[in-house]
């Protein structure tokens, strides 16, 4: 992992020449954007405005979150100018 | 990927030139306006950038915990009293030091217009070499959603209650933005996230403005926990700030002001605080108040964008 380039330590005290820390956030989730291929322009809304920038491009043809990290606050849905993502309640998913 | 398709994407795609050092999975809530400006600022203007701020709802993430870290940008974290002087001492020493980078002082409203308002001040006047962006959620978010000097008229924090004595805050907000324009320093200027493209554009012109001393940005940045609005929301919060001239988006070269969007048809104020629910308790005289306070300010800001040139001072008679 690349440390930072100016302090051995970033602030006081944490440390970026370790590997970065990183929850599970996609656990948080309680909606799941599901993006409908067909629908989807290609615009890009839904990758700018995503605050954790997890839509990532699928074959250069449409986006799609990385729901490892997913909050699943729905801005992804509400930007899109296609309604092509729907947000589908997290227990739908579960075995 | 036909070319059709590319066409369509949109032109903010285009600013993402540097990557995103922040691991994917930061302790922000879902929704955070914040965590889509700090993705944002490096890969808009690289990751060979020095962030210095305070405590916060930015800090958890940009101080790491635990001898970790989050990302993988510099960061140097420094008390809400003295944001802008640690700022100054190390864009001084980079630049004594003949090492190019930029210093960018990160901090919130809390810091930026109240508890670290004084140095903040005093660096612009000393219009010392670094980027200052404050950004905006109205509030001491991080402690418990307490009221700011940025708090507008009507909106409820835990220390500006609904009560019997007062409802919300019932005092106005102050505008940081033209108070540190009003220092003349190369660059100041206020943006949002709904208008991504202008931000970028001012994050672009704040670095090569630094290289002739202060810059700073006011970013209003939406908080769904402490306003109370759906997650979903924070992008359509912003864009009816903007359309309500809530927060209007302009710049300032050396003091000069010059609108960057202008509205062409405002809407009135209730369409954007209709999303909030600190505000769902006003009543209509309320909201008229605050209306009158957003007119107000936005005559003032359009007023200071007509003047022509460079003001001449009077010249005093003899006798
Ligand atoms: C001098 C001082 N006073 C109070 C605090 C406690 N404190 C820690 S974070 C915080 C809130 C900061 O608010 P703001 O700068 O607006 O950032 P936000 O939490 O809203 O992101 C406060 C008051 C402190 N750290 N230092
Ligand atoms: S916003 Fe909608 S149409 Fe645009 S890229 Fe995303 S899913 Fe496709
Ligand atoms: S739901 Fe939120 S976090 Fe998930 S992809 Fe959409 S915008 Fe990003
Ligand atoms: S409290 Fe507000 S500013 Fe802080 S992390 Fe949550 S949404 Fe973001
Ligand atoms: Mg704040």
């Amino acid at each position: 992992m690349s440390s930072n380039k100016y302090f051995k330590h970033e602030g006081p005290w944490s440390d970026a020449s370790d590997p970065l820390m990183c929850s599970d956030t996609g656990d948080w989730r309680t909606k799941r954007p599901i993006v409908d291929k067909d629908k989807c322009i290609f615009c890009g809304f839904c990758a700018i405005y995503c605050p954790i920038q997890v839509m990532e491009m699928v074959e250069e043809s449409y986006f799609s979150p990385n729901l490892g990290f997913c909050k699943g606050c729905g801005i992804c849905a509400k930007e899109c100018p296609k309604n092509a993502i729907s947000m589908m309640p997290e227990g739908d998913f579960k075995k | 990927m036909t070319d059709k398709k590319k066409e369509n994407l949109t032109k903010v795609m285009d600013y993402l030139k540097h990557k995103d050092p922040f691991s994917k999975g930061v302790a922000f809530c879902p929704g955070c306006g914040l965590e889509l400006l700090l993705r944002f600022i490096p890969q808009v203007i690289g990751n060979d950038i020095v962030i210095t701020g305070t405590p916060s709802c930015s800090a958890p993430v940009l101080l790491g915990q635990n001898n970790q870290s989050w990302h993988t940008l510099s960061y140097f974290g420094t008390l809400m009293t003295g944001a802008a002087a640690n700022a100054t001492g190390l864009a001084r020493y980079y630049r004594k030091a003949g090492i190019e980078n930029t210093v960018v002082c990160f901090n919130g409203d809390g810091t930026a217009a109240d508890i670290g308002f004084g140095n903040l001040s005093g660096a612009a006047e000393r219009n010392e070499p670094f980027i200052y962006i404050c950004y905006d959620n109205e509030g001491y978010m991080n402690t418990g959603i307490q009221k700011s000097g940025t708090t507008p008229y009507g909106a409820t924090t835990t220390t500006t209650p609904l009560g019997s004595a007062h409802k919300g805050k019932n005092l106005r907000r102050m505008n940081l933005a033209l108070k540190m324009a009003m220092h003349k320093i190369p660059y100041a200027a206020t943006a949002t996230l709904s208008d991504l493209d202008d931000l970028a554009k001012k994050l672009l012109k704040a670095k090569e403005a630094k290289k002739r001393g202060f810059a700073f940005l006011h970013v209003f940045t939406p908080c769904t926990t402490g306003w109370g609005y759906a997650p979903e929301n924070t992008i359509e919060v912003c864009r009816r700030a903007v359309k309500t001239n809530y927060f209007p988006l302009w710049e300032a070269v050396n003091g000069k002001i010059r609108m960057t969007k202008t509205v062409k048809k405002p809407k009135p104020v209730s369409t954007y605080t209709e999303l909030i629910k600190k505000f769902a308790h006003m009543s209509e005289e309320d909201l008229q108040i605050l209306q009158d306070d957003v007119d107000y300010e936005y005559c003032m800001l359009g007023g200071l964008s007509l003047l022509e040139g460079e003001c001449q001072l009077p010249v005093s008679s003899e006798d």
